[in-house]
Order: structure tokens, then sequence, then C-alpha cells
């Protein structure tokens, strides 16, 4: 939507007119690439030369990051930050106002620029770029995905649409929409292998879970529409329009805000709705990369940065510093359980889930400060009353824009190297992956992996119990009536703790069971599958060779050095190892928690939260690296382990770049990077050497001695403990003979010099309860699936039976009435001219009847 | 604005489109006659070459060259037509010299043009490929009929052309029923041009003697009027009306032209020859006749009702407004209920118009309704404005996806189907990309977002629901008593709609979800015209829902144009 009026200044530049291109282009190669790969699949152009769409949805994304670049270089020159709209309007129309009269709204788009919109266009667009030519060199290289990649890239483009939508679009209502489609998109991308049952329910889990959130979010903007009239950013973030608002309603306005905020939690997979992103992994790594490094996470993020104009505005003083505590509890909490998860993965993608989770927090823990400062702090230029210059307005000002920028600078470095991260950690399973099929060449399709992994480990209890299935049967038939049904089946699995399976997951093993298909098991049938079962394991067929575990890797670095150093990069990134990227937002995010918590005692809990995490992201990126890539491989796969193709390469290499050079971001301001006119790129320390010391003397020898002292100890807990601790654990030398680059030789000497003086046995903490609960992510997916079985799907069999019996009879008898009625009405149309004649005098009178009464 | 006399200066400017539809009908007559015939001087051996019949050449007899070159005319009428938009209408009464209005060229009668050759244009050219010989064993490599009897039929398509633009631009009651005429004889014969079928014959047959039938009634109306008030010009009826419309002569009269143009448009129940006639035509007949012909129908009623005996005449409602308002329930609902079950696609189409004549006649009803007391009348006038160009923006995009629904069934009537639901099934399969289209025409007829036919049908319950809130805006209180009863209609416009979701559908299922019919398999036969013409259909269907505002502005000048004249 887009109306004309509006505070903010309108300027259409030529870059702002191409600029729903940038939404469009991909919008438009999505029906393209789904069309030609239906007509053209298999065909060997398709395939080979236009790598069944990728190499259509490669020019696409690049025409977009340029139209992107354009936009934003157009944005940056305009210096001081305009905002600019370029409107399309579809039809106006008349709506009612309160009752009284009509008023005329303009249905449309129109594109919104400004420093938060130009900050994720750009990390957006870039990283679909990239992720992209990722894909093209790990989704077209394996034959699994064979004449179907291009639903894949169909999807790819669609989501990227989606995306850049999200940022560019000038309303929440348009947000919304955008939001959406995203969310189908990721439901689709993560459900791409739908025919894997445990793919089918992550997506079905991912798209469920953000729609908790998104039905929160949605009541948000109707109270919004509610107190504003609209949904247009320049509407409601015009001050004059929150100062009427927060006259009469204040209160309803943060109930909304925070609504909106539940809809981001979903998103960006925050704490309690974070349960759907591990399982995300599911999805080929390129999605990974994707949804939880470029954009979907993102998505939550920006919404709540697009709250910042409420929280900034005078009128509306003090009273949502509750909600940005929220925001930043939440953030807190996250951010430690996340990264406590983390700890005990074995799944090098599922570490990085977990690390995104934590990550992500972080910056909405940033958020939370910032918000809070701004809500609380007069930071205007004049006060409330508008004549009256504001005495603090430099420090305060400063103060805001700079934690607001700490976050969102967060939010780049994080999405560069975990872009990064995602893609080398693809690299590293495709080509485990692909030294496994090397080493065994076995065809994947020779029916054993029909046989679902439960029987398997049944088959394993029996065998170890010294139980025959006719036993075990007789133990689990409960009401002895010779068949077990899934029910049945069900409690003796969880009694055997053999698994503990949510009834929906029991189809596949009943089916696996129930030979004659009448839907119960019987002996024969028992005893039948689980001795095929056992046969199978002992003629070794049965081998589960899990590439994503880092148990089957080790001492990778000298075999993929790029992926090996772009990993070290993003590792070091995320953990704030000092002068690389995350660093410099990382520093900013835990100082402006404290300086906040020196101010308000509640945020203590967010501000230790983002300490204690710190130590802990730099022990487990230190783990995930060490495991992977330092010590001798694990198992033979390891050790044949080749280097990966030019299309993965390129896009680690630009990324792995773009990581280290956070320090000339941060020099050129980019904590700066908030909605403020007063503050554009560079432009307050004199050019990049400037900003450079500006940044280093800000951070290293801060004046004040709080934040000195709080910036080296969370170096040293970041830095020193967390990543000393997993130097002493993991990794180690390499082999005898494996020539590693030299940039990776003082990390290997630190490892095995520490490894081999402070090695420690750890197994007792291994084997805790606590260490088995967080493998078993806290069980808070547990109890989700017992609140669901025992309220929700209760609730969800009495509305089914009403919507089969009053929705559905209510409709189908309309539908019934119709029909017959169709049919009297047609048998009118005999098809003789005469009846016709007839039925047109009989209108004719009538019509006459009806001129006649209203004449009398 | 302009006036000049029949064959005066300028006439031929302002009337080029018209002009080149006759050089058109010559150029058809003469053209595929040609050959190297010579005309020997009595008398003498000498023999003058004059090329008018013997034998004729390859090109001239190329059963293609009729349709090729009427489309050309259609084109060029077309684009004629649209130019004059280009440095503003030049607005042109053409009257006797007596001072007698006779038509008036400006921007009501010009975007009536436009979908008239529009529509026609794009059924000639769907017809270049598709007129077929059935019965006979016809010599010529493409198997069509020679190129004398294609010639007829498009002789006929230009008459009707003819006869349309003569109804938008009248400014006389009786030149608008000639015109009317014109056109509706051309019809007839265009549904029975398949002479070879029973059905076409059959239908032809019905649709002439309810046609007349109804033509008659009209006709009598209009003796009627011209008995009362002694002239036929619509300013002197407007004034008559106003005067003394409520005497009983006039408003027999008016009920009787309801008739007459009740048929046109297919209102209930004046429209069961229609289902029949469409079904017994080509399908590109078919659509000319749920489109322009409707178009021209409802240009008939604007100017009976609004111009003639325009509510304003009346104090407070006009006196058709009752009348009307249950024939457009009837006819909506009717054309709904009818063709849920309807097996026949052309049929179902059919009855889908009658549905979508409800809708315009809903429309034209709420005009009734509006207030023109002084205080009211600037409401009023904006509602009114907004209803006329609703019902305009209705018409034009009517061409894009109803004809473009005809077109695609037309394609199946190159393999004998198209009339059944059954043969459109598994089309998914079989041609993907017809498949989508026909579901974005379904899509666009059933009224969903962001098609053109969901703008259309937006608008017009915006304009009705305006209009029924015109005392509210004017009074600034609410209560729902205020409301205008017209609002109803909107209602079951809405209820209406939903019910023909139901059957769009059902299209789309068949074929998405069927298999495809025994002998049906593989790709339809080619006819490149017509898929040209369908892509034409598509590509205006997509452009005016997503980019509907300068279709509106421009109607909205028409509509300015006809509500100006009241």
């Amino acid at each position: 939507m887009a109306s004309s009026t509006g505070s903010s200044v309108i300027i259409d530049s030529t870059a702002a007119q191409y600029a729903p291109l940038i939404i469009l282009l991909p919008m438009l190669a999505f029906p393209v690439i789904l069309l030609f790969g239906k007509l053209y699949n298999g065909e060997k152009f398709w395939k080979q030369t236009l790598k069944e769409g990728g190499l259509i949805a490669l020019p696409v994304m690049g025409a977009s990051l340029l139209l992107a670049l354009w936009l934003i270089s157009d944005f940056i020159g305009a210096y001081g930050g305009v905002q600019k709209l370029s409107d399309w309007t579809w039809f106006t129309s008349s709506i009612w106002e309160s009752g009284v009269a009509t008023k005329e709204v303009s249905f449309g788009f129109g594109i919104h620029v400004d420093h938060i919109t130009v900050l994720l266009l750009f990390v957006a667009s870039f990283l679909c770029l990239l992720i992209n030519t990722f894909a093209v060199g790990y989704m077209n290289t394996d034959p699994i995905n064979d004449n179907r990649n291009h639903r894949f890239y169909a999807e790819f483009v669609l989501f990227c649409s989606g995306m850049l939508g999200m940022v560019l679009a000038d309303s929440f209502l348009w947000l919304f929409i955008f939001w959406e489609l995203m969310g189908l998109c990721s439901y689709l991308l993560i459900g791409f292998y739908y025919e894997r049952p445990s793919a089918a329910y992550a997506a079905k889990k991912a798209f469920l879970t953000t729609r908790v959130g998104d039905v929160f979010l949605m009541v948000g903007l109707a109270m919004m529409w509610y107190l504003f009239g609209s949904l247009d950013y320049d509407v409601v973030f015009d001050k004059y329009e929150i100062k009427s608002v927060a006259e009469s309603n204040a209160a309803m306005l943060a109930w909304s805000l925070g609504l909106m905020f539940i809809g981001a939690v979903g998103k960006s997979a925050q704490f309690p709705l974070h349960v759907w992103l591990p399982d995300a992994m599911e999805g080929p790594t390129p999605v990974s990369a994707l949804i939880h490094a470029a954009t979907m996470v993102n998505a939550g993020l920006y919404l709540v940065a697009r709250m910042f104009p409420f929280f900034g505005a005078e009128a509306l003083h003090g009273e949502l510093a509750d909600l940005a505590f929220i925001i930043a509890a939440i953030g807190g909490t996250t951010a430690v359980m996340a990264a406590a998860i983390a700890f005990v993965q074995n799944d090098l993608k599922k570490v990085l889930a977990y690390s995104t989770m934590s990550q992500l927090a972080y910056i909405f823990t940033g958020l939370g400060a910032a918000l809070y400062l701004a809500n609380t702090l007069h930071w205007h230029e004049y006060l409330a009353d508008g004549t009256t210059k504001n005495p603090d307005y430099y420090v305060n000002h400063a103060i805001v824009i700079v934690a607001f920028g700490a976050a969102l600078f967060h939010l780049f470095n994080h999405a560069m190297a975990k872009g990064m991260l995602f893609m080398a950690s693809g690299a590293v399973i495709h080509e485990v992956h692909h030294a496994h099929h090397h080493l065994h060449h076995h065809d994947h399709d020779d029916g054993h992996h029909d046989t679902p992994k439960e029987l398997v480990m049944l088959a394993d209890y029996l065998e170890a119990n010294g139980q025959t299935a006719f036993e075990f049967f007789a133990s689990i038939d409960l009401d002895g009536s010779g068949e077990i049904d899934t029910y049945e089946f069900q409690t003796a699995l969880k009694k055997a703790d053999v698994v503990d399976l949510p009834p929906w997951e029991m189809a596949p093993l009943m089916k696996a069971l129930d030979l004659d298909g009448n839907g119960s098991i019987n002996v024969p049938e028992l005893d039948l599958t689980l001795g095929r079962i056992r046969n199978e394991i002992e003629e070794g067929h049965h081998d589960e060779f899990d590439a994503q575990s880092m148990d089957n890797m080790g001492g990778l670095a000298s075999k993929m050095p790029l992926t090996a150093t772009a990993m070290l990069v993003g590792s070091l990134s995320i953990m704030g190892f000092p002068l690389i990227g995350g660093f410099w937002s990382k520093e900013g995010i835990i100082a402006n928690t404290w300086r906040v918590a020196l101010e308000d005692p509640r945020f203590m809990y967010p501000a230790l939260c983002v300490l204690l995490g710190a130590g802990m992201t730099g022990f487990y990126m230190s783990r995930m690296w060490l495991k992977t890539f330092a010590g001798s491989p694990k198992g033979e796969v390891a050790a044949h382990v080749g280097p990966t193709n030019t299309w993965i390469k390129t896009p680690l290499f630009i990324l792995t770049f773009f990581s280290l050079a956070g320090i000339l971001f941060a020099s050129m301001g980019f904590t700066h990077w908030a909605p403020d006119i007063e503050y554009g790129l560079m432009s307050d320390h004199g050019g990049l050497w400037g900003g450079f010391l500006y940044e280093m003397e800000h951070v290293f020898a801060n004046e004040k001695a709080f934040f000195f002292i709080l910036t080296y100890v969370a170096l040293f807990i970041g830095a020193v403990v967390g990543p000393g601790l997993a130097l002493s654990l993991y990794g180690g030398a390499l082999d005898e003979g494996e020539e590693a680059k030299p940039w990776f030789t003082p990390v290997l000497a630190l490892n095995a010099a520490v490894k081999g003086r402070y090695h420690w046995d750890n197994s007792p903490f291994a084997q805790s309860g606590f260490a088995t609960a967080l493998s078993n992510r806290l069980y808070i997916d547990h109890y989700y699936d017992m609140a669901m079985l025992k309220i929700v799907a209760a609730f969800s069999f009495k509305s089914a039976e009403a919507d089969s019996k009053v929705i559905d009879g209510t409709i189908k008898t309309i539908e019934r009435t119709s029909q017959q009625l169709s049919t009297k009405l047609r048998a009118l149309t005999t098809g003789s001219a005469r009846d016709y004649i007839l039925m047109a005098a009989v209108g004719t009178l009538t019509l006459f009847a009806l001129i006649w009464g209203v004449m009398a | 604005m302009e006036t000049m006399q029949p064959f005066g200066e300028g006439f031929a400017t302002a009337l080029a489109p018209e002009i080149v539809l006759v050089i058109g009908m010559f150029t058809l007559m003469i053209v595929p006659n040609m050959g190297d015939a010579k005309f020997r001087i009595p008398l003498t051996q000498i023999r003058i070459p004059w090329f008018f019949g013997g034998k004729r050449g390859t090109l001239d007899s190329d059963p293609r060259l009729p349709g090729v070159f009427a489309s050309m005319f259609f084109v060029i009428a077309f684009l004629l037509a649209a130019l004059s938009y280009v440095n503003g209408m030049n607005v042109t009464m053409i009257e006797t010299e007596s001072g007698y209005d006779l038509l008036l060229v400006n921007e009501f009668s010009r975007i009536f043009e436009l979908i008239f050759y529009g529509a026609l244009a794009l059924a000639s050219i769907a017809s270049i490929n598709r007129i077929p010989a059935t019965s006979r064993k016809d010599r010529s490599a493409l198997g069509l009929y020679n190129n004398r009897r294609q010639v007829d039929f498009y002789i006929l398509l230009m008459t009707t052309g003819l006869g349309m633009s003569i109804v938008a631009l009248s400014q006389d009651l009786f030149l608008l029923f000639i015109g009317l005429e014109l056109a509706s004889f051309s019809t007839y014969v265009l549904v029975s041009f398949m002479k070879e079928t029973k059905e076409g014959t059959e239908a032809g047959m019905k649709y002439f003697i309810v046609g007349s039938v109804a033509s008659g009634v009209g006709l009598y109306g209009l003796s009627l009027l011209y008995l009362w008030s002694g002239s036929l010009q619509f300013t002197e009826l407007t004034l008559a009306f106003a005067e003394n419309g409520m005497e009983p002569l006039p408003l027999i009269a008016l009920g009787m032209l309801l008739v007459g143009f009740g048929f046109k448009v297919s209102a209930a129940p004046f429209h069961f020859a229609a289902p029949d006639a469409y079904a017994g035509a080509t399908s590109p007949v078919a659509g000319v006749l749920a489109t322009a012909s409707k178009a021209m129908g409802v240009i008939g009623l604007l100017r009976i009702l609004l111009v003639v005996a325009s509510p304003e005449a009346t104090d407070g409602a006009a006196v058709w407004l009752i009348a009307l308002a249950v024939l457009s329930v009837v006819t909506m609902t009717w054309g709904n209920l009818a063709a849920l079950g309807s097996t026949n696609p052309k049929r179902m189409l059919a009855y889908s118009s009658v549905a979508h004549a409800g809708y315009m006649l809903a429309a034209i009803t709420a005009i009734g309704a509006l207030n023109w007391e002084p205080e009211h009348i600037n409401a009023s006038n904006d509602a009114a404005l907004a209803v006329v160009t609703a019902l305009i923006f209705h018409l034009v995009v009517l061409v894009c996806f109803k004809l473009g629904a005809f077109l695609v069934l037309s394609i199946l009537e190159n393999e004998k189907g198209g009339h059944t639901l059954a043969s459109l099934g598994g089309l998914a399969k079989r041609e993907p990309l017809l498949a989508a289209t026909m579901f974005i025409f379904m899509m666009s007829l059933a009224g969903v977002p962001p098609l053109s036919g969901f703008v259309s049908k937006l608008l017009v319950i915006m304009g009705i629901v305006k209009v029924a809130l015109v005392d509210v805006t004017v009074n600034g209180n609410l209560t729902f008593s205020d409301i205008h009863w017209v609002w109803y209609l909107a209602l079951l416009m809405v209820i209406n709609s939903a019910i023909s979701v139901f059957y769009y559908l059902r299209v789309g299922l068949v074929m998405f979800f069927h298999e495809p019919e025994a002998g049906r398999e593989g790709p339809l036969p080619a006819g490149r015209s017509v898929r040209f013409a369908i892509l034409a259909c598509l590509l205006t269907t997509l452009y005016f829902g997503v980019g509907a505002g300068q279709l509106i502005s421009l109607c909205e000048s028409a509509a300015n144009a006809l509500v100006g004249a009241w």
C-alpha cells in the first residue's frame, strides 16, 4: 500500500524507479525456470549448459545485485540518508473511516529506502548471488538431485524475491506479504527431499512453528492498522501520527509492537519458537545457508529494527522500555541456551544451526539494548515540546546511534560469516560424501534403505536382550488380541527404551512391518521382518554412513585448504577474534548491553548472558573447526577426501575476504548504521584512516574505565578461555606427511601444544545428565510434542469432526441444492424457440407489472 | 464541439474507422474475384484485360486471404480509433442540415469502437486458419473452405462491426435501432454459418426467431415513443421525459425497449436462445456475441435508461428502478445456477455471460437509485461516474478474458472437441501453456486478484456501494437504515461470484487433474493465428489487472462524456 501523504522526503531517483525490478526479476524467473524445467527435463542442453536452471537464476540474481548496488550507491550519494519512494498505484478505493465518512486509500506498492533497507538489501542480494553460485557447484554434482534441480532453483529465486521484496517494501502490509512468501518457500526448500520422512517432517515443523509467530504478527499489524488507519511506513513513522496515537492509546501500541515481536521470534528462531531451525538442516546445504544466514532468519531482526522509529519517538519516551527489555531477555536466553546445545552436537550443520540461533540472539539482545536506549534517553535535537534545545543531544544521540549500529553491523558480519560457514560445511559434506561413494561403490537404491532405522534399533535391542520376536510380541500385546496396533507398538518401543516416536512418525514403521496391509501386526509379520533385518545386519549391508557427522572427519585441513581457511576465518569472525568481522559488532553489543545494565538492573541478565555466551561461542566454534580439520582423519573416508570444485570455491573466497575485511567496514563507520539523517557513511571522522584510528581507540583504549575493562574481559572470555578449552580437548597435529598451508601452522601447532600439555578427560562431563539433556535439546521439542498430543491433537480431532460435519455439511448442502436448482433451471431451456418466446413474454409482462407498480 | 454534416468537410476524418470498414468490405468482394478475365470490345477483336473474373492466381485464391485482409482492416480501424486519443479527443457532432443530431464522436463512442474492433479483430485473426471444410471434399491444401465462402464470413463480421459502431455513435434512437439490427442480422447469419452442422443451423434459426421477436417488441416501443413525443432524438426525448415522463405511453414504450435491449445483453428471461446460439456458433463468433454484442446492448440500456428516462427526470428514484433490480437479481442468479450444471463449456460460458449481464444490470440499477436533490447532486454525480466507469471497464476487460476463453475452446474445436468438458481433460499434460492460459482466463472470470476480472468486479461493487452511501456521505451520520437498499445488489453480486468460482474452478480441475479422453492425446492441432490472438488476450488480461490505472482513467473520460450528456 502506498499513500501520498506523509512527512518523509520523496526523491524519485532513476535508481528507485528501477528498484521494483530487484524484486520482479527473480519473481519472473520463478515461472520461467519451473516451466523450462518441466519442458526440457533431462535434456543435455538444459542439464549441462544451463545447469537445470542454475545458470538462468545466476544472471537474474546478478542483475538484482547490480540494481541493488545502484540503489545503494544512489542512496549513499544522497548523503544524509533521505527516504526515497517510488510509488506504483494499483487502484484507489474508498474505505470506512470511523463510521462517518469515506476516505480514499490507494492500493499499490512503493519502495522505501533508508539505512536499514540498504544494509539488508546488500546482505540479501549479495549472499543470494553467492549462494546461487555455490548451489551450481553443489546441487548439480549430486546424482540424487538429477532432473529435479529446476525445482530447487525456481523455489530459490522465489525465496530471494520474497526477501528482497520484504526489505524494499514501503509498508508493514507488504512486509507481511513477502514475509509469508518466504515462509512458503522455506517450507518448499526444506522439504526439497520430500521423499525422506524426516525432511517432510522438518518442513512442516518449520512452517507451522513460524506460523505460530505469524499469527501474532498479524494480530499486531491489525492493531496497528486500527491505531493508525494505515500500515505505510511514511504514515506510521510520522512523528505527529505517533504523537497522536501515543496520547490516546500508547498501551495498545506497545501491545501491537510486542505481538509483532513474537512474529520476529518465530522467524528468527528464538526461544521459545526455536525448535524448527535445527531440523531445517534437512534441506540441501545451499538452502541452509540461504535460510539461516542470508535471509529468512534476518527477516525477524529486520522487523524489530523497523520498529526503531516507535522506540525513538519522543512522544513515547519510556513507554516501551519494558518491551525493549523483553527483546533483550529473549535474546540473552537464546544465546546461552543455543550455545550450550551446540557443545554436544556432532553434526557439522547442526553446530552451525545452533550457532546461528545463538548469534541471532546476540543481535536481538543488541537491538533490545539499542531500543531501550532510544526509548529512555532524550536523544533528539529538540525536547518533546519541539522548541527547547536538548542539552544532551550530542552525547545521547551518539549513544543511541552507535548501539543500534552495533546490532545491525553484527547482522551484517554474521550473515557474511555464517553464509560462508554453511557453504564451507556444505563443501566438506559434499566431498566426504563423494569420498564415501568413491570408496564403497555401492548403489543407494538397493532396497535396504526401505528399512526404517528404528526397526534396526529394535532388532539390535532384541539381539542384545536375547529376546525372540515372539517373546517381545507377547510382552507388548497389551489387550491380548494377537494383533498389535500403532498405539501398542509405540508404547512398547518407548518402554523398551528403543525409540520414543510421536504417533505420526509411526506410519513408516507400521508399513514396513504390516506385510498383509491390514493395519496391525501379528507374530509372523514381526518375526519375518526382524529376521530379514538381522540377516542384513549380519551381511554387513546395513551401513549407516553419516557424511555430516564430525566423527567421520578430522585432518581435512591438508585436503581442502581453501575450505579450511574459509571455515577458520568464519569461525574466528563468529567468535569475535580481534580485528576480524564479528569482533567489532560483538564487542559493541556486549558494551551496549552493559551500558544499559548500569542504568537498569534488569538488564544484568541479558548482559551476563552475552558475556557468558561469548566464551561458549569460542568453545563450540573452535571445537567444530578442530574436529573437522585438525588431528588425524577418523576413519578411512576422511583420509580420501579431495578438494572441491570452482563453483563452490568462488563464493567461499569472496566471503573470506568480506569476513577478514571487518576492520574496513568498521572504519567506514558501519557502527553508525542507523536510520537517522544526521549520520551518513564516513561522515564523522575524516575518511578511512581516521575511522580506523577512531575505532581502534574506541575499542582498545576507551577512556571510560568500565568499558576499558569490559572489552578485555570479553576478549579474554571469548578469544582465550573458550577456544583454549576446545584446543585442549579436540584436534591435534595432522598426520605425518600431510602438508598444510603455512597459515594453518600456528593454529595446528598451538592445538598440538595445548592438547599435549593440558589434555583432560571430559568424559564425566560428557556422560552427565546435563549433557544428555543438551543432546536432547533440553527436552523442549519433547514437551512441545507432548503438549501437541495432549491438547492440540484432542482439539484437532474434535474440530476435524466439526469441520466434516458442520462446515462441510453446510457446504455440501448448499452445493447439492444449487446443483438441483441448476438442473431445474436448465430444464427450462427446452430447446424449442416457442418456449423461449413464451418465457420472454412472461418476462415482459413482469417488467410492465413492476414499472406499473412503481408508478401507481 | 465541432459540428458537421454527413459527407461534409472533416467527415472522413471523424468517421475514419467506419470508412475503413466499408472500404474493407469492397476490397473483400473484389480481391478474391480478381483473375485474368478480358473484355472484348463489341464488334472488334480487341480484348482489354479487366481482371474481374476468369482464372484466378494462386495468391488471390488462397483461402486464408479474406481472413488476413479482414484482420488487417479491423486492426487498422482499431488503430484509427485509438489514434484519436493521441492528440486529444476531437469531439464531433454529425447532424443534418436542419440541425437534427445523428452521430456523436466522443470519448464514449470511441472506447466502444475500441471494444468492438478489438473483439472483432481478435475473432477474425483467430478464424484465419479455422473455418474447415466439413462436408465437402475440399481440394485446397489447407483443408479450408474456398475463399469465396470465407469472404462471406468476414464480410458479415465487418457489417457486424459497422452496425455496432453506429449504435455507439448514434444520437437518435431510430438510428441506434438501425445499427442494432444491422449488427444483429449479421450475427444471426454468423451463428448459423456452419450450415453443414445440425446445431449451427438450428441455433442460428432459434437465435433469429427469438431475436426478431425481441426486436419487434423493441421497435413497437420505439414507435410508441415517437407517437408520444414526435421525435426520437435523445435530447428531445430527455426533455419530454423530464416534463411528463410518468404518463402511461412512454412507460409502456420504456418497458418494451427494455425487452429489446434485454435480449441483446441476454438478461433473464430473454436469454434462452443465447446458450443455444453460443454452442452452435464457432467459438470466435460466440466470443464476439458474449463481448462486443453485449457491449452494444449495454449502450442501448445506458442510452434509454440513463439518458432518455434519466433518473434526474423523476423525483428521487427512477421509475424503472425496481423492475431493473429484479431483472438483475434474476439474471445473475439464473446465470450462475444454470452454469453450475453445464457440462458443455460453451454453454457454461454462455450462462456465465448471463451472470455477467446481471452484474452489469445491477450497476445500472444503482444509478437509478441516486438522489438528485440539489445538496446531493455532487455526491450523486461522483457515484454515477464511478458506476459507469466500472461498467465500461468491465466491458473492455471482458473482451480480454471471455473472448480469450472462447478462443481456447476454438482450438479444441479443430479436433472436434470443445463441446464437452471432458474434451478439456488433461489439457495441462497435452499443452501446459494453453491450460495455464485457460486457467488464468477462468480465474479472471471468477474475479481473482490481481487479474483484470477482479478489478472490474471490484470497481462495480465499489460503485454500487458508493451509490448506496450517497445519503450517508452527504448527511454525515451513519445508521444502517440510511444505506440505500441497492447495497444488497452488491452483496448478492459477491454471493453470486462465490457460487461462480465453483464452475470456473471445475474447468481447471478437468484440465489439470483429469486424464485426456481417448483419442485426444498429444498436442492440439496447430493454429498460429489463434494462438497469437489468445496471447493478446492473455497479456491484456494480466496487464489490465496489474496496471489498471490507465484504462480506468480512459473509461472515466468515456463515462464523463456520457454523464455529461445527462
